[in-house]
C-alpha cells in the first residue's frame, strides 16, 4: 500500500449503549435503598449503532447530522475519551483533540505556564515546545502579558493564546468540532486562515460541522449521521445534496 | 506507540535499587554486625534478601526487553512506557499544584516548614501541659512532630487525590490522557510537601536534643527514612486510586472520609503512646493497633529518629507489605471503573 492512501483510522462496528437512569443516585444511599426496592431501573439508549468508516491520509472528512446524531459521541471515541460498548477503532497516527478551546488552563499561572501546561495536556513534549514558545507568543499577539496570570486576561487574550497553542502542532490526524475562528476580526481571519493551512498540509481532519458551505469547500467525504447510524457516506456533493434537514 | 530506551531506564533502576542498599547498609550498620537473625549474623540475612530482590530485579528486566524486542505486552513494560510519555505532563501538572499552593500567600514555602512546627507547638502545650496526654513518652515535641507530619502528609495526599478526577473532569471528558495520571500527580505534589517538612522535623530534633540529658542525637539509622517514605508514598497512591475512583460514583465518598480519617487519626497513635495501654492493660488495643498502617509508618519513622536505631525486620515487612496491597488494591479497582468515569463525570 502506498504511502497516499494509508489507513489512518478504522472504526469498524462501533456502537455505544448509554444508560438513562430514572432518577439518577447520586448518593450511596439512593442507590442502596433504590437497589433494595428494586427501583434501579436503567432506560438503555443507543448513542450509535454499528457506525463502520475508514480514514485514509490527507482526507478531510466532515461530519454531519442532526442535534444529537452521535456526532461528538463519535468523536470523543475516535479520540479515545470515551470507550464503546461494542466494537473497535483502529488508530495509525497521534491524534490532537481540537473539542473546546483552553479547557486544560488554570487561571492563576502566567500565560507563559499556561503554554507549558496545556502544550504537555495535548501530549506535546518538552524540546517540542521550548522550540516552538516564541512561534505560540508571536501567533497569539500577547506580547508582555504573557508573564500575567491568566486571571487578569480578556476572555478574548484567553482563546487567542488557547488557540495559539493548539494549532502549533502538525498533528497526523486533526479532530475539529465546529470551525474555530476566535477573537477580534482580524484574529478570526488569521486563525481561519491557520486552520485551512493545517487542513491543506497533509493532515488528516475529522471536521464536525452545520455550516453547509464550509463542508462543501473543504472536505473530500462526507458521512452523514442520523440517529446514531451511518445514514450516507461519500464524496462531498454526493452527499450534500441529499442532506436536508 | 513510542518505544523506550530501555538501556538507560535499566540504568536509573539499578541506580535507585543501589541507592536503597547503600542507605540500607549505612543505616542499619550496627545492628548488621552485631546481631543475629534466624540464627545466623545479620549482615548475611540482609545480603542473601538484597542478593534474592537483586536477581528478581534483574529477571523482571529481562522479561521486559524480551517483551520490546518481540512486540509483545508486558505490564511493566506498558507502565514504564506511558510514564516515559507523559512525564512532561506529570512534572508540568506537579509543579502547577506547587505553584497554586503558595501563589498568593507572602511567606510562599516557608509555609511548608511553619504549619507543622505551628501545629506541633499548639498540640504541645495543650497535651502535654492542660492534659498531661503526654504520659512518660521522652522528647514529647518531637515525638508529637513526627506524628503529626506523616498524619498530616498522609491525610493531604488522600483527600487531595480523592479529588483528582472530580476536579479535573473538564479536562478528562476532552482530552485522551491515562486517568491514573491525575491522582498520581496529586499525591506527587502533596508528597513534596511531606519530603519538605521532613526539614524542620530534622532541625528540630537537633536543637531540641541539644538541651536533653542524656542528649538526644541523630544518628545513621536516619538514613533509613527513605524506606519509610517511599512506603507512605506508595501507600498513599493505593488510597488515593481506590477513593478518587469511588468518588466519581458516590460523592458520600467525600464526607464519609471526613469522617473515616478523622477516626482513623484518633486511632493512630500520634497525640499518645502505645505504652499508655500497656499500663492500663488494654493488650488487645496494641494488638489492634498492628492492623493499622499508620502506626507502623509513624512507627517506623520514630524509632529512626528518636531511638536512632534500625527497627526491627518484620516493620519492614509490615510497612512493605501495606502499601504493596494497598497498591494493587487500588490500582486495580481503579483500572476496573476507569472506563465508565466519563458517563459520571
Amino acid at each position: 500500500m502506498s504511502e497516499e492512501n494509508r489507513l489512518m483510522l478504522r472504526i469498524s462496528d462501533v456502537s455505544m449503549k448509554f444508560r438513562m437512569e430514572e432518577d439518577r443516585s447520586a448518593s450511596l444511599k439512593e442507590t442502596i435503598v433504590n437497589l433494595f426496592r428494586g427501583k434501579l431501573k436503567m432506560k438503555e439508549f443507543f448513542a450509535l449503532k454499528h457506525v463502520s468508516f475508514d480514514v485514509y491520509k490527507g482526507e478531510v472528512i466532515g461530519i454531519i447530522g442532526r442535534n444529537g446524531a452521535g456526532k461528538s459521541t463519535i468523536l470523543k471515541i475516535i479520540s479515545g475519551i470515551m470507550k464503546p460498548t461494542e466494537g473497535n477503532v483502529v488508530r495509525n497516527g497521534n491524534i490532537v483533540p481540537m473539542l473546546e478551546l483552553g479547557s486544560g488552563f488554570d487561571m492563576d499561572l502566567s500565560g507563559r505556564e499556561n503554554i507549558f501546561l496545556n502544550g504537555a495536556i495535548l501530549g506535546y513534549d518538552k524540546e517540542f515546545l521550548h522550540a516552538k514558545y516564541d512561534e505560540i507568543l508571536a501567533f497569539s499577539e500577547l506580547n508582555d502579558f504573557i508573564e500575567m496570570p491568566l486571571r487578569n486576561y480578556s476572555s478574548g487574550m484567553i482563546m487567542r493564546l488557547a488557540f495559539s497553542i493548539a494549532t502549533v502542532v502538525e498533528p497526523e490526524i486533526l479532530i475539529v468540532d465546529e470551525i474555530l475562528a476566535v477573537g477580534d476580526e482580524k484574529f478570526q481571519q488569521k486563525s481561519y486562515e491557520r486552520m485551512m493551512e493545517l487542513m491543506g498540509g497533509g493532515t488528516t481532519v475529522l471536521f464536525v460541522s452545520h455550516d453547509m458551505n464550509q463542508i462543501r469547500r473543504m472536505c473530500n467525504r462526507v458521512v452523514w449521521l442520523d440517529g446514531g447510524t451511518v445514514r450516507l457516506s461519500g464524496p462531498t456533493e454526493e452527499v450534500c445534496s441529499q442532506y436536508k434537514l | 506507540m513510542t518505544q523506550i530506551n530501555l538501556k538507560k531506564t535499566e540504568k536509573y533502576i539499578w541506580l535507585g535499587f543501589d541507592g536503597l542498599l547503600v542507605l540500607f547498609f549505612g543505616g542499619d550498620i550496627q545492628n548488621l554486625i552485631s546481631g543475629r537473625l534466624f540464627g545466623i549474623p545479620s549482615i548475611f540475612t540482609a545480603l542473601i534478601v538484597a542478593a534474592i530482590l537483586g536477581i528478581l530485579l534483574y529477571l523482571w528486566i529481562r522479561h521486559m526487553r524480551n517483551c520490546q524486542e518481540n512486540g509483545k505486552k508486558s505490564v511493566g513494560l506498558r507502565f514504564l512506557e506511558t510514564v516515559h510519555k507523559y512525564r512532561f505532563l506529570i512534572e508540568q501538572l506537579v509543579s502547577r499544584d506547587f505553584k497554586i499552593k503558595y501563589k498568593r500567600s507572602v511567606l510562599g514555602v516557608f509555609w511548608s516548614f511553619l504549619n507543622p512546627l505551628l501545629m506541633m507547638s499548639v498540640q504541645y502545650v495543650v497535651f502535654s501541659y492542660l492534659l498531661n496526654v503526654r504520659g512518660d513518652v521522652p522528647h514529647y515535641a518531637v515525638y508529637l512532630l513526627c506524628g503529626i507530619v506523616i498524619w498530616s502528609g498522609f491525610n493531604d495526599c488522600v483527600s487531595q487525590a480523592m479529588r483528582s478526577i472530580i476536579g479535573n473532569a473538564p479536562l478528562i471528558t476532552k482530552v485522551y490522557v491515562p486517568k491514573y495520571i491525575y491522582p498520581m500527580t496529586k499525591v506527587f505534589s502533596a508528597f513534596v510537601n511531606v519530603l519538605l517538612s521532613m526539614i524542620p522535623l530534622l532541625l528540630l530534633t537537633i536543637v531540641y536534643g541539644l538541651f536533653q540529658t542524656p542528649v538526644l542525637m541523630l544518628t545513621n539509622a536516619v538514613l533509613l527514612l527513605p524506606f519509610g517514605l517511599l512506603m507512605l508514598l506508595v501507600f498513599c497512591m493505593g488510597m488515593g486510586f481506590l477513593l478518587s475512583s469511588l468518588m466519581v460514583f458516590f460523592h458520600d465518598v467525600e464526607f464519609l472520609w471526613s469522617v473515616v480519617s478523622s477516626i482513623w487519626m484518633y486511632a493512630t497513635p500520634i497525640i499518645y503512646s502505645l505504652s499508655m495501654f500497656e499500663d492500663k492493660g488494654a493488650d488487645w488495643f496494641i494488638k489492634l493497633e498492628q492492623a493499622n498502617p499508620m502506626y507502623h509508618y509513624i512507627q517506623f519513622i520514630r524509632t529512626v529518629i528518636l531511638e536512632g536505631t534500625c527497627p526491627e525486620p518484620l516493620e519492614f515487612l509490615f510497612c512493605a507489605g501495606f502499601a504493596v496491597i494497598m497498591f494493587f488494591v487500588g490500582f486495580l479497582v481503579f483500572k476496573k471503573t476507569e472506563d465508565r468515569f466519563i458517563l459520571y463525570l
